[in-house]
């Protein structure tokens, strides 16, 4: 029983990264109808410049998440603005090796600036948790999964209650209708961007924490995110937030079967997603489009 | 012109490895080709029948596949497992190779070719990656059945010319995948793929059995990838997760097709030659280098990621319709044309 529960916490607090990865991920995606390949490049990067802060000027890590959001969303607005909007009308494939293309440009920069080595956030505090009973809660994924729901949160509130937003949402629902009541589509299209990259940054930073980074640490994320998008469903901030913590709780209990290991973490996720690609393809809360 | 140029060059290509033959040597001809130039050679066939594979059910048939590695991957442990383990001679185990993929194809393709866009990319883009994590951490009693991580070895293939036997082996599988090409593009099954890619509901309200031809175009490509694996396995002797399953041969193939233009005979395996030397040239193993500046050798690998990384943005976002296009005279080459194609795609 202990160790059920104890699985059900670690999985949630997996789960809590996939949360804060997959929220930019599906707001791009649901938007501009875009799989963003460079997804796990952006997250990485975030993740490299909460490591600068933290190794450099010892700054809290949790302190250096509004910088990764900032320094991200600049990124992204100018990628979306200056390359990616230029291609958006072209057929799905383009716009698949467009942002594979930027993901080998940014993964391969960051090796050349900082090298394969491993690095890792280590503040005073991580390795420690919360003990209750047997069932161990370390403190630093519990606070990430906070500041996971957090972000979701803070998304959903500027989709629906914000001028942005709800332009965001009209462009989402029809682009021309959008367009013919003033909203700038250059403009927003890389606003959208921006923002789905500033949450990429924010989870990148969490990551940090949490695993020793590399500059190719991120690829496995943007496949994970997609998994995470489809088994929520696209369109909503809140089937992300399912999606991702569903995530989690089936990768802990899929490396928990004896003789399976974390070696199929790939299999198991790809699997559960064909499963559901193919049985319910508007995923487990997503709205048929 | 560009014809009679490119038969001149295709001929040299496929003569010039002759003359490393011993009889050759003694009659002194002039060695033209060193074992780098086969190997170089060899890959660049390899990839002509992956890139024209991928080309019938991404090109033809309007389906983004992106896992298409996994039929590499599946015909090379095929042809490998049976060599290794079962001691079948190569000849007999390579057959087999073609027939494994296109049944693994079937059996996916029937859910997966259900999606369409960008679902259908991704799902099988993971099957790729399932695939290949599977091969390697599947244990029957504590033993890897497929050899683990550590990899298969296969005996070496004792043939005179061994370099030369798979140069040709290669060769003529790559002349067999332009021919399958060829022959769909002109058939029945080639104009139902087509209408499938225009338009899937039509083509199933003219009586196109949608189903049936996707699931046909997929095992058709599955069993060329898988063929092109099996010979991969013998000529390299070595196979492992990271040389049968590599993501960069998904990405790699699709990139030549749409070099050289998708949906035609000839363009992807032309977009597999310009790609590929250029990716040899950046890498440099080819015997022509050159330095970059600024960088350190360590660094040069990385550095050809970025350029190659560059080259995709670029061709995608000026070129979309292939450089093929200019030398088959339907295009010039010029800035207005470059401005063209960027303002039919942007916002």
């Amino acid at each position: 029983m202990a160790d059920f529960v104890q699985l059900v916490v670690l999985g949630l607090l997996a789960g809590g990264i996939y949360v804060a990865v997959g929220v930019g991920f599906g707001l791009v995606w649901g938007v501009l109808n875009i799989v963003n390949l460079t997804h796990g490049a952006l997250v990485i990067v975030g993740g490299y410049i909460t490591w600068m802060l933290f190794a450099g000027l010892h700054l809290d890590p949790f302190l250096s998440l509004p910088v990764d959001a900032v320094a991200l969303f600049l990124l992204g607005y100018t990628l979306q603005r200056g390359v990616i909007n230029r291609i958006i009308r072209a057929p799905l494939l383009f716009t698949f090796l467009l942002t594979f293309g930027l993901n080998l440009v940014i993964v391969n920069t960051l090796l050349l600036l900082f090298g394969s080595d491993f690095r890792s956030v280590t503040p005073a505090y991580s390795g420690q948790g919360l003990e209750l009973g047997t069932i161990v809660i370390p403190y630093v994924p519990l606070t990430a999964l906070g500041v996971a729901i957090m972000l979701a949160v803070v998304l959903g509130l500027v989709l629906n209650r914000t001028r942005i937003g709800l332009a965001i949402n009209a462009i989402a629902s029809d682009r021309d209708a959008a367009q013919l009541v003033g909203i700038d589509l250059r403009h927003l299209y890389a606003m959208t961007y921006g923002i789905g990259a500033a949450c990429a940054g924010v989870a990148g930073g969490l990551i940090a924490m949490i695993q020793a980074i590399t500059p190719t640490a991120g690829e496995p994320y943007t496949l994970q995110a997609f998994v995470v998008v489809i088994l929520g469903g696209l369109g909503r901030v809140s089937a992300t937030v399912a999606g991702g913590l569903l995530f989690g709780l089936v990768e802990a209990f899929g490396q928990s079967i004896p003789g399976s290991g974390s070696v199929f973490a790939n299999a198991i996720a790809f699997g559960l997603m064909v499963i559901v690609l193919v049985t319910r393809p508007q995923g487990l809360m997503g709205r048929l489009r | 012109m560009f014809l009679i140029l490119g038969g001149i060059l295709v001929a040299y290509a496929l003569l010039a490895p002759l003359t490393s033959l011993e009889a050759a040597q003694s009659a002194n001809v002039p060695l033209l080709a060193d074992r780098l130039w086969f190997r170089i050679a060899t890959y660049i066939a390899m990839f002509i029948v992956l890139a024209s594979a991928w080309n019938i059910i991404g090109g033809i048939a309007g389906y983004a596949a992106f896992g298409n590695v996994a039929f590499f991957g599946i015909g090379a442990y095929t042809t490998g497992m049976l060599i290794a383990k079962a001691k079948w001679p190569f000849l007999a185990a390579l057959p087999l190779a073609p027939v494994v993929a296109a049944a693994f194809a079937a059996v996916v393709g029937l859910p997966l070719l259900r999606l369409r866009g960008h679902y259908f990319a991704v799902a099988s883009l993971g099957v790729g990656v399932a695939v290949g994590e599977l091969v390697q951490n599947i244990d029957y009693a504590g033993q890897p059945v497929f050899g683990g991580a550590t990899g298969l070895f296969l005996p070496i293939y004792s043939i005179e010319n061994r370099g030369l036997f798979f140069f040709y082996l290669m060769v003529l599988a790559a002349a067999l995948a332009v021919a399958v090409t060829w022959l769909v593009l002109r058939s029945r099954f080639g104009y139902g793929l087509i209408a499938i890619r225009e338009n899937e509901e039509a083509a199933a309200v003219i009586g196109v059995n949608t189903t049936a031809y996707k699931v046909a175009a997929f095992t058709l490509a599955a069993a060329l990838t898988g063929l092109t694996g099996g010979i991969f396995s013998q000529w390299n002797v070595f196979i492992n997760q990271d040389n049968t399953f590599p993501i960069e041969y998904n990405v790699q193939m699709i990139l030549m097709a749409l070099l050289g233009g998708t949906g035609t005979v000839f363009g992807p395996a032309a977009g597999a030659v310009l790609l590929q030397l250029l990716i040899q040239f950046l890498g440099g193993t080819l015997p022509i280098s050159f330095e970059i500046p600024f960088v350190s050798e360590n660094a040069r690998p990385i550095v050809a990621q970025v350029i190659l990384g560059v080259l995709l943005v670029v061709v995608v976002l000026f070129v979309p319709r292939g450089v093929i296009e200019f030398f088959g005279g339907r295009a010039r080459f010029s800035l207005a044309y470059l401005r063209r194609s960027l303002r039919e795609t942007s916002l």
